[in-house]
């Protein structure tokens, strides 16, 4: 009864949100907070070991009652919902304030409430048909955001590409639910692993999932979405939105019956979207882009979890399966948290330079200490650093891969490049990080804007400190969690029993603690260390060189350029350059763009192909009616032959 | 009781004995060349110098700069102690430790390359490019290193997983973590720690803006890095958990000092290989620990 009333109040309160950001902020914030505390207490009530929560209205929506529902799988996600979207409506405060945007400030807020309630919904819902009405409005909602800035042609490009490509899933999804229906004969949505026949539609679940959740090659929309959307809806797309397409994957292939090949193609799916992901942030030389492509490559490590979960499952439940699905549940928290910080630091970057150029930036660190060293935290954590919580969630993804290997069954033969696969991953993605963060913030400035930038107000700093405090709660304490998990995966497999925390999960907790603690002690001494004896300032020593310039420095680009020229062939940069000549070189310049690759290379041309073929057929559209009555003809012919043929 | 004071042995032994090797190594390279060469103890003296200086530091750096060598050497000295020492036995061992080794070792990578991006000198951004680059191939032979051992033993735990020996991919393995050592560690052929051209470094090229204490900790983590690399090596190929205390001990103290002569053979023996051939030679690293895994896989399925 409790829960009935928390959560209609959540959605009152998020409802009249959205009703009243356009004209009254404050209250706005204040409803939007308050809403998602809400939905935060019901997240970690279910959690915390309360009942399911289970509600059917006595009316029909679309011929169909609602039927909500909230178990501990959609609590976990909940729970990350509630925490973006309370932290991102802080932050929109002053960094997408009325002064500063008058005509787009009001809409981002009203848009902003829809998409936490949309998110909400297609977490609890468990209608097939509800869904669908709950994805689409989730989707529209992240579309009117990610356009807040409409006047820029990039935006809008970005957003258009977003909707076309969500919508190419949703039809993924409509023809998943439906079929789904018919089967069953029902919309409503629950266990169903006894209907073997229903088996193949994994497939279709997996694409129209999986353009939501960004898996490489469906990844189009993602970088650019992302890139030019404002940061607080970056982070929450980014930390968040791409988890309801995860969400979707985790809950049906938990209810539904999965196909032989599933563990299979999950775990291939998340090997490449991991290296690829890390191979075209590196690459990238914008900023917000880089993390958007960091996203892509965090989605691949959840889905190698979810991957050696199902191979577990098709093994006999094994309890590597456990472990690894664990480690993907745990990321999922992780990447939400770190990502939105990142995101949060790269916009308050962007508001204080005007740019997500790295090679504008640099030396920012003397300008922004706060946001450098949280964004540097971030950087950290996202690389899977001891002793941060990035690393907690790869560790037991790791130990499951390790383990399925140890079995020696035939498993191991995708096991045994995917755990290589998470390996190179990290490496690049530590490559990846220390660039984005050194060469914006270490350094000396490299343009004016960049010796002109200006910290950032507490409204910004207040969500990131909250972030990166939630990283270090996750980092330095993982078995806490371990409950909230053990809970999520008997919903997801009821045969999986969840039990304590593994033992070597604690110690890696103390030796956190310890780890940390000792990092910190070092650091001081050190420093106390050098003060003792004596701190100079001088120039940087460039081989002798005396008056070293910003433009000096190494760029992004030159620090990128030795491992990212391994992936040439899928990075495919276009490079203009033109030498400088002669002994007095008047002109010299380069320019490097880094493609995205599927959608130039492929989506581009079948793109082009169709146009091409549209308007060979509208040329045969010219109104003449002899060519009418020939169609006509050939038409009746046609039918006439399959009449006569088809029923052999 | 018993236990704090074998941690402090093992404390001890990583601490004092790691500047050893590189003074091994130089002696090995002075004789080879037919040169007196530098004293054993020559690392020790420079530390100890070190220790006692002033520091300069670059006008554009932040407190990262003094920040990330200590951060890199605690991760260091970390990732060693949890590392088995043969017949001392290691101070903590749980699941999956092997893998907080190398994401230590990691972390130490990010650190010293965070700091040498931090002085916006050009030379230093070249190493740490090359150091982060070059992580990546090395990564993975060390990955598919530790998957052959724990395919072997059937454990994630290093205590367990370096016991018994590797079997029969023992050379190739032993090869494979050989050339990662040399690259991780920043030796010929992949680097030479002795040039003095900025252009052509990659260790030590990170760590020209560095002085006094925090340039201290950089040295001795360096040295606790090759000492690491030593160990992990002779335990991943000898079979130290099978024998006495007296033989294990000596196959120790053994296996490390042959590892530390054979680095110092290889640096007078051979030149420095071009950058882009770099690859290539961890590519082969990669591929012999790929063999050795194939071998353990096969092993284990009879």
């Amino acid at each position: 009864m409790m829960m009935d009333w928390l959560i209609a109040g959540a959605v009152i309160m998020l409802v009249a949100a959205a009703l009243s950001g356009a004209r009254f902020p404050r209250v706005w914030l204040a409803l939007t907070l308050a809403g998602t505390a809400t939905l935060l207490a019901t997240a970690f009530w279910t959690l915390g070991g309360g009942a399911e929560w289970d509600w059917r209205s006595s009316f029909a929506v679309g011929g169909e009652r609602i039927h909500l529902r909230l178990d501990a799988l959609s609590a976990w996600f909940l729970a990350l919902v509630a925490v973006v979207g309370g932290g991102g409506a802080v932050y929109a405060r002053g960094y997408w304030p009325d002064c500063e945007h008058p005509a787009s400030a009001g809409r981002g807020r009203t848009w902003w409430s829809m998409l936490v309630l949309c998110m909400s919904l297609v977490l609890l819902c468990a209608n097939g048909l509800h869904f669908l009405m709950a994805w689409e409005a989730f989707a529209l909602s992240a579309f009117f955001l990610i356009t807040l800035e409409r006047e820029r042609r990039e935006t809008r490009a970005a957003g258009w590409l977003y909707l076309a490509a969500s919508h190419a899933g949703t039809l993924g999804l409509f023809a998943f639910f439906s079929l789904l229906a018919t089967k069953t004969g029902s919309w409503e949505l629950g266990p169903m692993r006894d209907h073997a026949e229903l088996a193949p539609l994994f497939w279709v679940a997996l694409f129209g999932f999986g353009v939501k959740a960004g898996m490489f090659p469906l990844h189009i929309w993602l970088p650019s979405a992302h890139a030019n959307a404002p940061s607080h809806v970056s982070a929450i797309m980014s930390g968040v939105a791409i988890k309801m397409g995860l969400y979707g994957l985790v809950r049906f292939s938990g209810w539904l019956p999965l196909p032989a090949g599933a563990g299979w193609v999950v775990l291939a799916l998340g090997a490449v979207s991991a290296v690829l992901g890390a191979a075209f942030a590196l690459a990238q030389n914008d900023l917000k882009r880089l993390l958007a492509y960091c996203s892509v490559e965090n989605m691949g490590v959840i889905l190698i979890g979810l991957g050696v979960a199902l191979l577990g499952t098709a093994n006999g439940d094994t309890a590597w399966g456990r472990l690894a699905m664990a480690g993907a549940l745990l990321h999922v928290w992780n990447h939400g948290a770190f990502k939105a910080l990142l995101f949060f630091g790269a916009g308050s970057v962007l508001h204080a330079t005007g740019t997500r150029e790295m090679s504008r930036l640099g030396g920012l660190w003397r300008a922004m200490p706060w946001t450098a060293s949280l964004f540097a935290f971030g950087s950290a954590a996202i690389s899977a650093l001891p002793p941060l919580n990035g690393f907690v969630s790869e560790w037991l993804v790791y130990l499951g891969l390790f383990d399925a290997a140890a079995s020696h069954t035939r498993v191991a033969v995708a096991i045994v490049p995917a755990t290589i696969a998470l390996g190179v991953t990290g490496a690049l993605a530590l490559a990846g990080f220390v660039k984005a963060s050194a060469v914006v913030f270490l350094g000396a400035p490299r343009t004016q804007v960049a010796v002109h930038a200006h910290e950032c107000g507490w409204w910004m700093r207040a969500p990131m400190l909250a972030l990166a405090g939630i990283c270090a709660c996750l980092a330095l304490a993982p078995a806490a969690v371990w409950p909230f998990i053990s809970r999520v995966l008997v919903g997801w497999r009821s045969a999986w029993s969840g039990g304590k925390p593994p033992a070597s999960l604690i110690t890696l907790g103390y030796t956190h603690l310890a780890l940390a603690a000792s990092l910190t002690v070092a650091a001081i001494a050190l420093w106390f260390r050098s003060r003792t004896n004596g701190v100079r300032r001088a120039l940087t020593w460039d081989c002798g060189y005396a008056l070293p310039t910003a433009r000096m420095q190494y760029t992004g680009g030159s620090f990128a350029a030795l491992a990212s020229g391994w992936f040439g062939w899928v990075l495919r940069p276009e490079r203009r350059l033109h030498w400088p000549r002669g002994p007095f070189p008047r002109q010299a310049d380069f320019v490097e763009r880094i493609p995205e690759t599927v959608l130039e290379r492929v989506i581009g041309p079948v793109g082009d192909a169709v146009m091409v073929a549209s308007a060979w057929v509208r040329q045969r559209q010219q109104g003449s009616l002899p060519d009418y009555i020939l169609y006509l003809v050939a038409a009746l012919a046609a039918m006439g032959a399959l009449v006569l043929f088809g029923s052999i | 009781m018993i236990s704090i004071l074998e941690f402090l042995a093992r404390l001890a032994v990583w601490l004092f004995l790691a500047p050893l090797l590189p003074g091994v190594i130089n002696k090995v390279k002075a004789w080879v060349a037919g040169r007196r060469g530098p004293p054993v103890l020559q690392l020790y003296y420079d530390l100890a110098r070190l220790w006692h200086k002033g520091v300069v530091v670059s006008t554009f750096a932040s407190p990262g700069f003094i920040a990330g060598p200590a951060v890199a050497w605690v991760a260091v000295l970390a990732a060693a102690l949890l590392l088995p020492l043969g017949p001392l036995g290691t101070s903590l061992s749980f699941r999956g430790d092997v893998i907080l080794l190398i994401y230590l070792l990691a972390l130490a990578r990010f650190c010293t390359a965070w700091a040498a991006l931090e002085t916006g000198s050009a030379f230093e951004g070249m190493g740490a490019a090359r150091e982060v680059s070059y992580a990546v191939l090395a990564e993975a032979a060390v990955i598919t290193a530790v998957l052959t051992l724990s395919m072997q033993s059937g454990s994630v735990s290093l205590s367990a997983m370096l016991t018994p020996s590797v079997g029969p991919g023992a050379v190739l393995l032993a090869v494979g973590l050989f050339a990662v050592l040399l690259a991780e560690n920043c030796r010929v052929p992949f680097d030479d720690p002795n040039t003095h051209l900025e252009l052509t470094m990659i260790h030590e090229v990170m760590v020209l803006d560095h002085s006094g204490p925090p340039l201290a900790a950089v040295l001795h983590g360096a040295a606790m890095k090759l000492l690491l690399f030593s160990v992990l090596l002779v335990q991943a190929v000898l079979p130290i958990g099978e024998l006495s205390v007296a033989a294990a001990s000596g196959a120790m103290i053994g296996g490390v000092l042959l590892v530390t002569v054979a680095v110092g053979f290889t640096e007078s023996l051979t030149a420095r290989v071009a950058f882009r051939r770099v690859p290539l030679l961890l590519t082969t690293a990669f591929l012999l620990c790929v063999f050795a895994l194939l071998i353990a896989w096969k092993g284990g399925a009879a």
